[in-house]
This record gives structure tokens, sequence and C-alpha cells, in this order.
């Protein structure tokens, strides 16, 4: 195989389009399709993945052009827009429709909508294994026949398949000789007339088929509705109008006909055996797993299974990036450039080192945690967490499947965020995204838990139960914003398949974690580099000193503004500096507040690194003394609903792939971070 | 006649229509959820959503949208 670069713009050779609804195991062919051969970018102008591939079989070389999984092509949602449109404006030579032989019926609805548009349809068959052990026989010949388009039976999982499947692309393709003419799916008897008077009505010259056109306003599809009128005479449009008016239950009429197809063309190509399926899918982990009570600690206990793994694979590797290792690098490097003016060598030994050393040791956290987030999507237990979940996320305006990526969130909310892949529509998604670094973290829990344990000792607890009614207010609130001004469309209750359980397939799972940890490495691990440099200058330039840096001279210019949150200057550096890490804010206030002996640097980054040098107990005292209880309460106000770490910054860059989402959302945490931390102040110098 | 979040877990029912506004009626449809199709209540517990078996699907369906369905219980 040759190494070829794949893009879009590439117009020579053949363009193959991959469509199929959710779980029918399109990844999974996409992946042995194209190996690794693949190019992951956003759709044009959308914040929607795409993914693209190539392969050569015997001297061709194809495209591949993996379509979002959707359940239909109604224009409901981005990611059915953006499949359709391809089909329609791109013609690919040839789309291949996934079909889910364990779940013919529903998973053939898709295909019904894709037959009748211009481009060649294949149908790969998957998972014919499954469909044998619930008792289904499926006669692929004769289904082929009574659907008019070759049809490839597959178990992709196995790799079963897939070189009939590439053969018969090449034959359709360059042959043409496979390119039969598809049996429509039919309507009734009042409909086709319907559909005879909207053809008289609608321009011929249109690109696409009448046929197409016409099934498409009775089922009433805003976006083709929007195209005709358009494009008709006003008075013409009015007749159309009328008639559309009059058959307002014209998309069941429509959808009742596709499935009365499907089922025609089943009828006799598939034998079920007496037992219920429904029965043997049902099994008891699933029963548990779906169960109102006992569903929701099994899927914290998957969680913290995750945390687990994750943990045992970072630790051994961890004290070398964080202490030791980085300490010999940084060292080093300190004597390598013995002579260098020391502005460079501290941008070096007290930014841009440590800040790498810190995003890399994340990285193998991240790594694990998506192992663990892949193999559970991979073998169907993701969607059955969203179910028991849906009751909690539904009240803060998110889907169920926002459950996994909100849970992971308490332990690390780089995980959150990047975990908010899984769910399935670009709003829904972004809103987890956003959401997820609002709950607080383990690190900010330590940090909040010092800081009101010194201050309010046997009271803390009480401190803890305000803070936990803020964050239910502040969700709710962000679940309100978003959808008064963002989520254009009526919030939908969940709608969603369990799809069968089936063995793990690691190279699915590989490909997933692999995918996401690149994208961070890539994305986000640039952005961390390029902050943790503009930290160190803020708090190093001009003199070298972090009480007269930019920083320094910063927070003492807004303290007018932190007077009124409660904050003094220093308080206010230490906010910023737990962008860094949690921690950092503690060993900051440490250092600010004058215990800086034991401390190698001055600088940020420096005290980051330094955390452990000084006792906490120091930093008690020291604090204790020198902050008003009311101060401390909004301190940690302040802390909890913290200003994000780098990290998750860059996780928020790395899964939007867009500036103004990552600078949009930075800005809100920080402004609700300082808004909490003036409320507490109020109320506490009321009370305190 | 009655609306599938009242029925009980192990009940079966032939689905008679769906009301509700477009959307709704398209993401129900696209799923299995078309008149005359038999249905099976896997779950209706709790506060959360139903859990019902319809063309060779386990879908999950939140309380609000299950009263949308309007479904006819049949005779065992």
């Amino acid at each position: 195989m040759t190494v070829q670069a794949s893009s879009l713009t590439d117009q020579s050779g053949f363009t193959i389009a991959l469509a199929g609804q959710p779980n029918t195991g399109k990844t999974t062919v996409f992946n042995q399709l194209t190996g690794a051969r693949q190019h992951v970018g956003n759709w044009p102008g959308k914040t929607v993945e795409q993914k693209t591939g190539s392969f050569t079989h015997e001297g061709t070389t194809y495209r591949v052009v993996d379509l979002p999984g959707t359940y239909s092509l109604t224009a409901n949602s981005l990611e059915e827009m953006i499949s359709r449109d391809f089909i329609i404006d791109e013609t690919p030579d040839v789309v291949v429709v996934l079909v889910d032989a364990a779940q013919l019926e529903r998973t053939m609805y898709l295909l019904a909508e894709v037959l009748p548009l211009p481009s060649p349809v294949i149908v790969a068959l998957n998972m014919m294994d499954i469909a044998e052990q619930e008792g289904r026989s499926i006669n692929v010949a004769t289904l082929q026949e009574k659907i008019g388009v070759p049809i490839v039976p597959m178990v992709a999982a196995y790799k079963e398949g897939i070189t009939t499947l590439i053969e018969t692309i090449q034959d359709c393709i360059k042959y043409k000789e496979l390119d039969s003419s598809p049996i429509l799916p039919l309507v009734g008897e009042t409909e086709r007339n319907l559909l005879a008077q909207i053809k008289d009505l609608i321009p011929a010259d249109t690109t696409l088929s009448t046929d197409w056109v016409a099934l498409k306003l009775l089922e009433g599809d805003s976006d083709v509705l929007q195209q005709i009128q358009a494009s008709l005479p006003a008075e013409r449009w009015r007749a159309l109008e009328k008639i559309l008016n009059q058959h307002e239950d014209g998309f069941l009429a429509v959808a009742d006909a596709r499935y009365n197809w499907i089922q025609q063309v089943t009828r006799g190509a598939v034998s079920k055996s007496a037992e219920s399926a429904a029965e043997v899918r049902r099994g008891k982990f699933d029963r548990i797993a779906t169960h109102p009570i006992w569903g929701i600690p099994l899927a914290i206990l998957i969680m913290i299974a995750a945390f687990a793994t994750a943990m045992i694979i970072v630790m051994p590797v961890f004290p070398l990036l964080s202490g030791g290792g980085l300490n010999v690098l940084i060292n080093a490097t300190r004597t390598a450039l013995e002579g260098a003016p020391p502005w460079f060598v501290s941008m070096l030994a007290d930014g841009l080192i440590p800040g790498v050393g810190m995003g890399a040791a994340f990285l193998l956290f991240l790594f694990a945690m998506f192992l663990v987030i892949g193999f559970v999507e991979d073998i169907g237990y993701l969607a059955r967490a969203a179910f028991v979940g849906d009751r909690f996320m539904s009240r803060l305006g998110l889907h169920g499947k926002s459950f996994l990526p909100m849970l992971t969130s308490l332990g690390c909310n780089v995980a959150g965020v990047l975990g908010s892949r899984v769910v399935d529509t670009w709003q829904q998604r972004m809103m987890t995204m956003v959401m997820a670094p609002i709950v607080p973290c383990l690190a900010v829990w330590g940090v909040v838990g010092f800081f009101a344990t010194i201050f309010f000792g046997t009271s803390a607890p009480l401190v803890t139960v305000a803070l936990l009614i803020t964050l239910s207010i502040w969700l709710m609130f962000t679940g309100l914003l978003f959808k008064r001004f963002i989520i254009k469309d009526e919030p939908v209750g969940l709608l969603m398949e369990l799809p069968p359980y089936h063995k793990p397939n690691w190279k699915t799972i590989w490909r997933f974690t692999w995918g996401h940890t690149k994208a961070f490495i890539v994305r986000g691990m640039t952005l961390v580099a390029g902050a943790s440099m503009v930290i160190w200058a803020l708090s190093y330039l001009p003199h070298g000193d972090i009480e007269t840096s930019i920083l320094g001279t910063l927070g003492r210019f807004i303290e007018p503004v932190g007077a009124v949150i409660g904050l003094d200057w220093r308080l206010m550096v230490a906010l910023l500096a737990s962008m860094a890490s949690k921690e950092a804010s503690l060993a900051t206030l440490g250092v600010l507040y004058g215990l800086s002996s034991g401390v190698g640097t001055n600088s940020l980054t420096g005290l980051i690194f330094g955390a452990e040098a000084i006792e906490h107990t120091v930093i008690a005292t020291a604090i204790h003394t020198s902050v008003s209880p009311a101060s401390a309460l909004a301190f940690v106000f302040a802390a909890f609903f913290s200003v994000p770490c780098l990290g998750t910054i860059g996780a928020i860059y790395s899964e939007s792939k867009s500036w103004k989402w990552t600078l949009g959302a930075t800005t809100y945490y920080t402004f609700a971070a300082l808004f909490a931390g003036f409320l507490a102040y109020q109320v506490g110098s009321l009370f305190l | 006649m009655t609306t599938l979040n009242s029925l009980e877990t192990g009940q079966i029912a032939v689905i008679h229509s769906l009301t509700g506004d477009k959307r709704f009626i398209s993401r129900a449809t696209a799923m299995g959820f078309t008149p005359d199709t038999p249905v099976t209540m896997m779950q209706n517990a709790g506060g959360g959503p139903i859990l019902v078996y319809l063309r060779d699907t386990q879908v999950a369906m939140a309380r609000k949208e299950a009263a949308k369905v309007q479904v006819e219980r049949s005779a065992k």
C-alpha cells in the first residue's frame, strides 16, 4: 500500500460515502476500508466532525467519506442535513449504506431514504453473527433481488466481508454492471395521486428527481419547502401550499410507506425463530444496568473503576514527570544554558518545560480514561448509563448521554470535556462540553476543603452544603442560558436505542483512544505550552520577580474590583495561578504571604512545581492571620467555581476546534467564579 | 386506548397514533414508531424514561414523550 495524502479537494479518483444509522458498525467498516489513511477535520463551516480516508485497490484510489450516523435524512439536525447535502450536492460514485442484520427493520429505514437519491447504493449487511445468535436467518440472494441493489453480508468486527465489499464497490464504479435501478419505496394509492399533483406544480429543472422533491414536500421537510418556495412563482406556490396544508399528516404516511416497503422486501427473505429477541437481549446484566435504582451505583462504580485504571497506568510514570525527572531536566537545562541571558533560562526552566511536563502527565491520564470510555461505548454499555442518568441530566437540559462525561468531570474536568464526544447531537455536545468544567474536580475539592477547614473548622460542612446548592443553581442557570440563547430548537426528551451488547472490538477502541489522545496532543498541548509561556512572562517580566511583575502590578491595579469581591491582590493572583494547576493556588499564597523561603524561584510556574516544598500547615497559619473570614469565604467560592485550568481550556479547544467557543467559555467561567466570590463576600460580610 | 407510558412492564400493545410536533414525530418514526407497530413494554418503573421493544430494537423514551404515543393494549 502506498502512502498518499487524501484530502477533500482531491477531485481525481472516485468518492464513496458511508452512511448508516448509529451502532451499525459504520466506524469499524470505515477503519477497515481506510486503515491508517484517515483525515479527521470538520465539515466545512460546521462544528461537526468529518472523517475522510482513502484506499487503493488494483491501482485505483478511492476516497471514503464517513457521513455522520443518523437515523433518518429529514432535516431535523445538523448531522442529518450534512449527510443529505453531501449525497445530493457531491453525488458520490457509490453510497454504502450500513444495515444491522439483527435490527433489520429499523436500520433499513435510512436505506429507504437514501435509495431515491441520485447516487448508486450498495448495502453492507453487518452483524450477521448477532442475527444468527438471535435465531434470525437472512436469505441474502432473495433480499438482494427484492431491493434491487447489491448486498454484501458482513461481520465487520471480524473483518468478514470487507474484501467482498471492496470488490463490489469496484464492480459498481468501474463496470457499472451492478448499477441497476433499485425498487423504490412505494407509497399508497392516495399518496401516489397526491404526489402526482405536487409533481405537476414543482419546477422540473431541479437537479433532483421530482419524485424525491415531491416526497419531501409531502413530508413537510422545511429545508426543501424553503428551496421550492424560493424558486416558484407566488401563484404556483400558493396552489402547492394549499395541497400540502390539506395533508398535514403527510409525514406519517410517507414514513409508514417506507416501513411497508421494508416489510415487503424482507418478507420471505428473513425468518425468525419462535423465541423473542427481546428476551434474548435482556439478560441479567442488562436488567441491573437499566434498573431504576441499581443502574446508578453501577454507572458510578464503572466510572470509579475507570479512574482507578487510569491511576494505575499513570502512577509509575507520574512522579518521573512531575517531580524527579522534570527537576533533573530543568536543572540540566540551567547547567547547559549557563551564561545565557537569565530571562531565557527562566523562560525554559520555569515556563515551557514545567508546563509541557504537566501536560504530558495529563496526557497519560487521559489516554487511560479514553481507553475505558471507548470500551464502555464499544460494548454498548454507554446507552445504559445514559438511560439511568437521564432523569438527572434532563433537569439540566442535558441529554442522558451527558451523564458519563459529567460524572467523569467530578474526577477531572479535562476528561469530562473530552468525554462529551459521546453525546450525539452538536447542540447537546456543546452544552455538555461547556457544563462539564462547572463541576468541581478532585483537585478543586482539595483546595476548597483545605481552605474551608482552616477557616471554618466545624462549620466547614455547612460551607460545603452552601457550595453544592450554589452549584446546582449555577448548573441550572447555565442550562437556561443555553436554552435561551444558543439552542434554537425546542428541547427534546430522550429517545434512544439501546444497542445489543457485543464483544469489544479492540481495534475500534484503540482508534477511539488514540484518535482522541492525538487530537489533544495537537491542539490541547499547543495551547497548554503557549499559555504556560504567557503566564510565565506575566509573572516574570519586567524584573524577574513576581511582586513587581506585570501580574503583580495588574493584581494591584484591579484591587478596587477585588475589594468588592473581598479578594486582595494576593488572592486574585492565587486564583490566576490555579489556571496552571489547582494545587498551585495554595503554593502561590504561601509565597505571596511571605513564606518564599524553601522555594527556588519566584516565578509562578516555578511555584507550582515547588508546591510540595511548603508545608500546608505553614500556609494555613500565615493566611489565617491575614485574611478575614468573609474574604476566605469569597476565596472558597471563587476557587470552587474556578477559573478553568489550562488543561481544560486546551480540551475545550481540542473538542470544539473553535476559538470563539474556547474563549467564550473561559470568560464565562471566570466571570462565574468572580461573581460567586462577590456573592459569598457580600453574604459573608453580613454574618461573619 | 391508552398512552404508551401507562403500559405496565411486560404488556404488549399496538401503536395507534402519534401526537406532538413534527420534530418529535419524525424522530419517533425514524426509531420505528409508526401506527400498527406492535410494541412491548420492557420496563416502566421509577421516575426515569421507559424502555420498550419494537421492530427488533430496545428503545428508551422519556416519559413525557411516551405520553404522546397512543396505543391499543392487546389481549394476551
